[in-house]
């Protein structure tokens, strides 16, 4: 019968559809990295900006590129950690929607790879009892 | 997993909960607890670095300079000064420094540490829900493999299911209170109705034996004695405190059934009724006087007489009886005993309860049955016994209970005392109702009853 090919057929669907899933789980955890590195950037420059608020107007302000110890106006600091900010709230809320496709394809794979593996199941009963 | 019989479901907590799966959950469980741990742990190396930065910070400006040996390179240092003492570059995050004195880097070290103690703060709070839970799964994982079952059964009207045991650890879970609950309820109810037939039963054999004959027909042949008047009067009294007790509509109920027989006896009341009415009335109105005169008479008669009281007694208890429980079918009769004489209406009712009583001696078990036969059976005035009787059901019980303190009491007083204080209370209560249904209620009202089973009776009705 067409069942031993059948089921070589559906095992090679599942073994494709289980890549597809893992690949996604990938996807997932890579999101969740990049999401923890931006939330913790996004307190430490609300922590800045805090700080820089509390400033008087003619404290000196460094910035420290590479090696160098550059010299920044507060206005100019506060500008800039301002919109750090503003940048990393943004690829959160991004993050957090690509994190949510991820995950329902996640479970639509597991519910295929589910019902190929009680196919493959039910034949290969069928194909003992026979 | 074995099954309960039928409907019960024994599941094993293991099923529920697997051994291995608990065992693991709770592993799962301690290892991020010990990340937590470690994590407070860096936070609280965060917090004791912060403290002694601000220390140094706030013990530089004490001197101009310091001399100190300078790191150079890895594994190298030189001698030099520290100057600017109050100076200091603070990193405030994402390379930004700061300059700011060592007060001011003070604050913003102060400010540092507390960020860092309410962190500290939510990792403890996580650490113990994480412990909670360990806990949980601890309990059950240990419970799991001890076998611990869970038993659920359906709820069941009738009777218990039985429940299998599992091999090895014994049940620990009850069955559902439920079903519990339904079962006691059925039980109870059987035991009710075990237990009023049973006293009715009783009874009845009380009756026979306290009085002989059990048929109407062996009024006559019976011989009344003071002994058993008293007898029948404190029965009465009992019965008629029954009836106070009891509510009327239960008793009218039951009395309903029983009305459609009195409904013929009752005729037949009427019918010797009229002809014990040749008894002198004393006093209009007043059914205490009639029963009064009639004690006398009983004192005195012959047995001929204390017979026809008797039978009086019994129709006055049956009629009372009858009249108190339907009103519908009594209110004829009432409305012609009303028109009458109170002493009539006495007559009457005795004639009507002698008749009920002599139509049916042993009706069902109803206490006034017994009572009625008691009344045949003594020739003392029952007063007492009818105004139980009339009540019926509790009646009975009342009537049983009447007979003995009618025994303690004085016949004739007593009885007499009963009647007058049934009658006034009847009016009261039973105001709608004819003067004779009030009297005859405010008569049982006096009894006492003392049958717990006819007061079981009466709440049952």
């Amino acid at each position: 019968m067409a069942s031993p090919a059948a089921l070589r057929e559906l095992q090679r669907d599942l073994e494709t559809k289980a890549n597809d899933l893992s690949r996604i789980q990938k996807d997932i955890a890579k999101n969740h990295q990049v999401r923890k590195k931006y939330t913790i950037q996004l307190g430490e420059n609300e922590l800045v900006l805090k700080e820089l608020d509390l400033l008087n107007e003619d404290a000196n302000v460094y910035k420290l590129i590479g090696p160098v110890l550059v010299k920044q106006d507060l206005a100019e600091a506060n500008a800039n950690v301002r919109k750090r900010i503003e940048y990393m709230s943004a690829e959160l809320k991004r993050l957090d929607t690509t994190l949510q496709d991820l995950e329902e394809k996640q479970n639509s794979k597991r519910d295929s790879i589910l019902k190929l593996q009680q196919r493959i199941q039910s034949l290969q009963a069928g194909k003992s009892k026979a | 997993m074995e099954e309960a019989a039928k409907k019960g479901r024994v599941t094993p907590l293991a099923s529920l909960f697997p051994v291995e799966e608990a065992q693991k959950a709770v592993r799962r469980v301690h290892e991020t607890l010990s990340e937590k741990e470690s994590e407070l742990d860096r936070f609280r190396g965060f917090i004791s670095d912060n403290t002694n930065l601000i220390n140094l910070v706030q013990k530089l400006p004490e001197g101009l300079h310091h001399n100190i040996m300078v790191p150079f390179g890895k594994a190298a240092f030189f001698p030099g000064r520290l100057i600017h003492t109050n100076e200091f570059l603070v990193l405030l995050g994402e390379g930004y420094h700061v300059e700011r004195t060592s007060k001011q880097t003070v604050e913003i070290l102060k400010r540092r540490g507390k960020a860092l103690q309410s962190q500290v703060e939510s990792l403890k709070a996580t650490m113990q829900d994480l412990k909670a839970e360990a806990s949980f799964f601890g309990i059950t994982a240990s419970e799991a493999a001890e076998g611990l079952v869970e038993i659920r059964e359906d709820y069941v009207e009738e009777n218990f299911t039985e429940r299998e045991s599992q091999s090895g650890p014994p049940k620990e879970h009850p069955p559902s209170f439920s079903e519990a609950d339904k079962v006691k309820v059925a039980v109870e109810d059987e035991e009710y109705s075990c237990m009023v037939s049973r006293l009715d039963e009783l009874e009845k054999a009380e009756y026979e034996a306290g009085y002989g004959n059990e048929t109407h027909e062996d009024i006559e042949n019976v011989a009344v004695s003071d002994e058993e008047y008293a007898r029948m009067m404190s029965r009465l009294d009992e019965l008629e405190k029954e009836e106070l007790e009891a509510e009327f509509v239960n008793e009218r109920d039951e009395d309903n059934a029983k009305l459609a027989v009195n409904d013929e006896k009752y005729a037949h009341m009427i019918a010797r009724l009229d002809e014990i009415e040749k008894e002198p009335e004393t006093e209009c109105g007043n059914e205490r006087d009639e029963d009064e005169k009639i004690k006398a008479d009983f004192d005195q008669s012959s047995d001929q007489i204390s017979l026809d009281k008797i039978n009086r007694f019994s129709e006055e208890y049956q009629s009372r009886k009858l009249l108190e429980q339907t009103k519908d079918k009594k209110s004829a009769t009432e409305e012609t005993l009303d028109k009458r004489d109170t002493q009539k209406d006495l007559t009457d009712r005795l004639n009507c309860t002698g008749l009920t009583v002599q139509s049916r001696p042993k009706e069902e078990m109803s206490h006034g049955k017994g009572l009625v036969h008691g009344i045949m059976k003594s020739t003392p005035l029952e007063k007492a016994l009818v105004l139980p009787e009339v009540k019926e059901n509790v009646q009975a019980a009342s009537s049983l209970r009447s007979e003995a303190p009618l025994q303690d009491s004085k016949p004739g007083f007593d009885s007499r005392k009963a009647f007058t204080g049934s009658i006034i209370e009847r009016a009261h209560n039973m105001q709608t109702s004819s003067s004779q249904q009030a009297a005859t209620s405010s008569q049982s009202t006096v009894t006492q009853p003392s049958k717990p089973v006819s007061r079981f009776k009466m709440q049952r009705r």
